[in-house]
C-alpha cells in the first residue's frame, strides 16, 4: 500500500470523525445497554436452566459416549463426514489437523491477504461469500452433530445427505465462486445469488436430514444432588447389591442363606471398627475392587462389577449418615406413605419402593430365587416357578402372603422339605410393610395410584353408642 | 474539599487528559454490532470475578474435584448462581467474540490501519477457545472427561509431533491427575494473564486508531 492510499483513507477516515459523535456518552451507552442485558440474560440462564448435573467421571465406563464442548461439535461432525470420504478419508490428520489449520491460518493472515483497500461490501463479495458459507456450515454441522452418518439399520442414507450439505455443496460453490471471480469476472449479483443459492440448498439439505432421523432417546443418568437424593440412592444399591451377606442394617457377623458363603464370620460393617477406622476413600475401594479372598466380589466397573464411581460414593454417603455416629443424618422422607384406614396401596407408590428396599436384591435375574423376579408390575405377577400360586388376588392363602409372615411352604411332594422359606430369608419384614403387602393382594394387585384409589372404601364409622341417660 | 482532592488527584494522575483521551474522543457515528467488542470484554471480566469466586472452594484434584463443584452448588450461599453465570458465561462469551469477529470481517474493519488490532483479536478468539476448553474438564464428570479425553485425542493425530502433543498436554498416556492440575493451571493462571495481556493490547491499538467507519459506496 503507497503513502497516497493511506493518505486518502486516512483524510477519509477524518471526515467521517467530524460529522460524527464522541464516545462518551454517544457510544458508550450503547455498550452498557448490551452489557447489562448480557448481565440479566446470564442470570435468567442460571437461575432458570441452571448447569445439569451430571456422575463423576469413570475412566472404566467405556460405554459414555464422548461428546465434545458444543462449539467444537462442529468439527467432530465434519470429521465423521470426511471420514466416510474413500481412502483420502482414511488420513485423518489431514481432517483433523491440515484442513482447520489452513482456515485458521487464512482466517489470520486475511489484512494480509485481502490487501485493498476496498471496504464496502459489494467490492468484496468474493471474501463474503466464502465467509457466509462457511459460516452457514458450521451452524448445520453443530446441529446435525447428533445425526449418525451410518443409521441403525445400516442405511447410509444420512451420511450420504450430511456428505452433501457438509461438503459437497460447500466446496462445489467456493470452486464456483473463484472461478467467478477470477476467470469469468461475473457480476457481483450472480455472485450473490450463487452464494444464497449454495446456503439455501445446504440448510434444505441439512433440514431433511433432522427431519428423517428421529430425535434419539438421551438416557438421563439419574443424577442425585441433595444429600437426601445421596443418600436414599446409595441405600436402595445397598438394598440391591448388599443386604444379601451384609443384611439391611449391616449388622450380620456370620452370613445366613447365601449359597456359597453360608456360615462366613464377617465383621458388622456397620461396627464402630469399621466405621472409625476405614476412610470413605478405603471403603470405596472394598467396595469397588471387593474383597476377593473373603468371597466379597468386586462391584466397581473398573474390575467388572456394575457400579459407577458416583454409584459407590452414594452407598459410602448411606453408610456414613445412617450408622457413624459422628454424622447427623437429615431428614429423610419414608421408603412408602403411610396407609389410612381402609386404603388400598398401589404398586408404583408402596409396593416398587419396598420391593426395591427388600426384594430385589436376590428377586432379580442371576440370582437364586426359583425364578421370580420382582422388578416390575408384570413379573411381580407373572414370574417363577410357583408363578400361580405365589400372587392370587384377593387370596390370604397367596405364597407370597404367606411367607412373609414366617409361614413356610412345604413341598406337598415330600411334605418334609421346603419348597417356598420364609421372606426374606435373613430377617422378617416390619409389619407395616407386610400390611401393605396383605392390603394390595386382598384388593386386588392394583398398579397405579389411580386405580388404587377407586378402591378406596371409607368404612362406615360404627353408629355410635347412645349413652342412656 | 472535593475539588481540592480532584485537583490534588488530576496533578499526579492527570485525570483530565485521561478524560479527553478515553473518553470524550470522536467516534464515527455509531452502530449497535459495534458493543459486541465491549461485550466480550464484559463477559471476560465476569468470567474472571465468578471464576475467582469458584476457586474459594474448588479442588483440583481428582477425588475431589467433583465432590468440590457438587459442595458449590449445593453447599455454599448463592454457589449455584456463581457458577451458573460462569457455565453459561464461558458459551455466552464464544458466540459474542466470534460474531464481534464475523462483524469486523463484514466490515473490513481489519484493514490499514488496524491490521495487528485483528491479528491480536485471532489471538483472543483462540485462547477463548482454549479456555473453553480447559475448563471443561475441572468439575470432572462424565461429560468433561470423555469430551477432554476425545478432544486430545484429535491433537495427538498430528503427524510426527502428535504422540508428543498428546502426552503434554495429559501429562501421560492417559487422563489423571496430572492432567486436570495442568488444565486447571491453564485455566487460571496462563490463558488469563495472556488474554488480559493480549486484550490490553487490543484496547490500546483500538483507542490509537479509532473505531472504524461503517463503510459505505465511497470505501
Ligand atoms: C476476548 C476477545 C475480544 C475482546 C475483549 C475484544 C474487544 C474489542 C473492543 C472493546 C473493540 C472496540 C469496540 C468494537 O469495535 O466492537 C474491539 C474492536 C476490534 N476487534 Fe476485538 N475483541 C476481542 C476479540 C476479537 C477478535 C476475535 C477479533 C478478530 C479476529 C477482533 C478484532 C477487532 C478489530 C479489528 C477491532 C477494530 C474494529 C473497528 O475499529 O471497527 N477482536 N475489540
Amino acid at each position: 500500500m503507497n503513502d497516497e492510499t493511506k493518505k486518502k483513507i486516512n483524510a477519509r477516515y477524518e471526515s467521517e470523525l467530524n460529522k460524527g459523535e464522541r464516545f462518551w456518552p454517544d457510544s458508550i451507552y450503547k455498550d452498557l445497554i448490551v452489557s447489562l442485558g448480557i448481565f440479566v440474560l446470564l442470570i435468567l440462564l442460571a437461575t432458570f436452566i441452571g448447569v445439569s448435573p451430571e456422575p463423576k467421571a469413570d475412566p472404566s465406563d467405556t460405554s459414555y459416549i464422548p461428546r465434545p464442548e458444543w462449539y467444537f461439535l462442529f468439527i467432530f461432525k465434519f470429521l465423521a463426514i470426511y471420514g466416510q470420504i474413500p481412502i483420502l478419508g482414511k488420513i485423518e490428520w489431514i481432517a483433523t489437523v491440515a484442513i482447520p489449520g489452513v482456515a485458521v491460518g487464512l482466517l489470520t493472515l486475511l489484512p494480509f491477504i485481502e490487501k485493498r483497500p476496498d471496504r464496502h461490501y459489494v467490492k468484496r463479495i468474493l471474501p463474503i461469500s466464502i465467509m457466509i458459507i462457511m459460516v452457514v456450515g458450521i451452524v448445520l454441522l453443530t446441529f446435525t452433530s447428533e445425526v449418525p452418518t451410518v443409521a441403525a439399520d445400516g442405511s447410509k442414507m444420512l451420511g450420504i445427505l450430511q456428505s452433501i450439505s457438509g461438503l459437497i455443496i460447500p466446496t462445489l460453490a467456493y470452486i464456483a465462486l473463484i472461478l467467478m471471480s477470477y476467470v469469468f469476472k461475473s457480476s457481483t449479483r450472480t455472485m450473490i445469488w450463487t452464494t444464497v443459492l449454495a446456503s439455501v440448498s445446504m440448510i434444505i439439505v441439512s433440514g431433511t436430514v433432522l427431519a428423517l432421523h428421529p430425535k434419539p432417546v438421551v438416557e438421563e443418568t439419574e443424577v442425585a444432588t441433595t444429600l437426601v437424593d445421596q443418600i436414599t440412592a446409595g441405600q436402595d444399591l445397598y438394598s440391591i447389591h448388599c443386604t444379601e451377606c451384609h443384611g439391611d442394617d449391616g449388622s450380620v457377623a456370620i452370613i445366613e442363606g447365601v449359597e456359597g458363603l453360608e456360615g462366613e464370620e464377617i465383621t458388622p460393617i456397620n461396627s464402630k471398627d469399621v466405621l472409625y477406622t476405614i476412610t470413605d476413600s478405603a471403603m470405596y475401594e472394598v467396595i469397588a475392587y471387593g474383597r476377593p479372598n473373603a468371597g466379597m466380589t468386586p462391584f466397581g466397573k473398573a474390575y467388572g462389577g456394575e457400579l459407577s464411581k458416583s454409584e459407590i460414593d452414594y452407598m459410602t454417603i448411606f453408610m456414613r449418615y445412617m450408622w457413624d455416629d459422628r454424622f447427623e443424618a437429615p431428614v429423610i422422607a419414608p421408603l412408602f406413605p403411610a396407609l389410612a384406614d381402609g386404603e388400598v396401596p398401589s404398586y408404583d407408590v408402596h409396593i416398587a419402593p419396598i420391593a426395591k428396599r427388600y426384594c430385589i436384591s436376590c428377586h432379580r435375574a442371576g440370582k437364586e430365587n426359583n425364578n421370580y423376579l420382582m422388578t416390575s408390575y408384570e413379573e411381580i405377577l407373572t414370574t417363577g416357578d410357583n408363578a400361580e400360586n405365589n400372587i392370587i388376588a384377593g387370596d390370604e392363602k397367596s405364597y407370597l402372603l404367606q411367607v412373609i409372615q414366617e409361614h413356610a411352604i412345604m413341598n406337598p411332594d415330600k411334605p418334609d422339605e421346603e419348597l417356598i422359606g420364609v421372606m426374606p430369608p435373613s430377617k422378617a419384614l416390619k409389619p407395616n410393610v407386610v400390611d401393605v403387602f396383605v392390603r394390595w393382594i386382598m384388593n386386588g394387585v392394583p398398579q397405579t395410584a389411580d386405580e388404587a384409589a377407586a378402591l378406596f372404601a371409607v368404612p362406615t364409622p360404627e353408629p355410635a353408642a347412645t349413652a342412656a341417660p | 474539599m472535593w475539588k481540592k482532592v480532584y485537583e490534588w488527584l488530576d496533578e499526579r494522575l492527570g485525570l483530565n487528559d485521561m478524560y479527553t483521551n478515553l473518553l470524550d474522543r470522536p467516534e464515527p457515528t455509531g452502530n449497535w454490532w459495534n458493543t459486541l467488542g465491549s461485550a466480550s470484554l464484559f463477559l471476560f471480566v465476569m468470567q474472571g470475578l465468578t471464576g475467582i469466586f469458584l476457586t474459594v472452594y474448588y479442588t483440583p484434584s481428582p477425588d475431589h474435584a467433583y465432590d468440590s463443584v457438587q459442595y458449590i452448588m449445593e453447599g455454599v450461599a448463592f454457589g449455584w448462581l456463581i457458577r451458573g453465570i460462569h457455565h453459561w458465561g464461558a458459551t455466552l462469551m464464544v458466540i459474542v467474540v466470534f460474531i464481534h469477529m464475523l462483524r469486523v470481517f463484514f466490515t473490513a474493519s481489519f484493514k490499514y490501519p488496524r491490521e495487528l488490532t485483528w491479528l491480536i483479536g485471532i489471538g483472543l478468539l483462540l485462547m477463548t477457545l482454549g479456555m473453553g476448553f480447559t475448563g471443561y474438564l475441572l468439575p470432572w464428570n462424565q461429560r468433561a472427561f470423555w469430551a477432554t479425553t476425545v478432544g486430545t485425542q484429535i491433537a495427538g493425530s498430528v503427524p510426527f509431533v502428535g504422540e508428543f502433543i498428546l502426552k503434554a498436554l495429559r501429562g501421560g498416556p492417559d487422563l489423571s491427575a496430572l492432567t486436570l492440575q495442568r488444565f486447571f493451571s491453564a485455566h487460571i493462571w496462563m490463558l488469563p494473564a495472556m488474554l488480559a495481556g493480549l486484550i490490553g493490547v487490543h484496547l490500546f491499538l483500538i483507542i490509537k486508531h479509532g473505531e472504524s467507519h461503517f463503510p459505505t459506496k465511497e470505501d
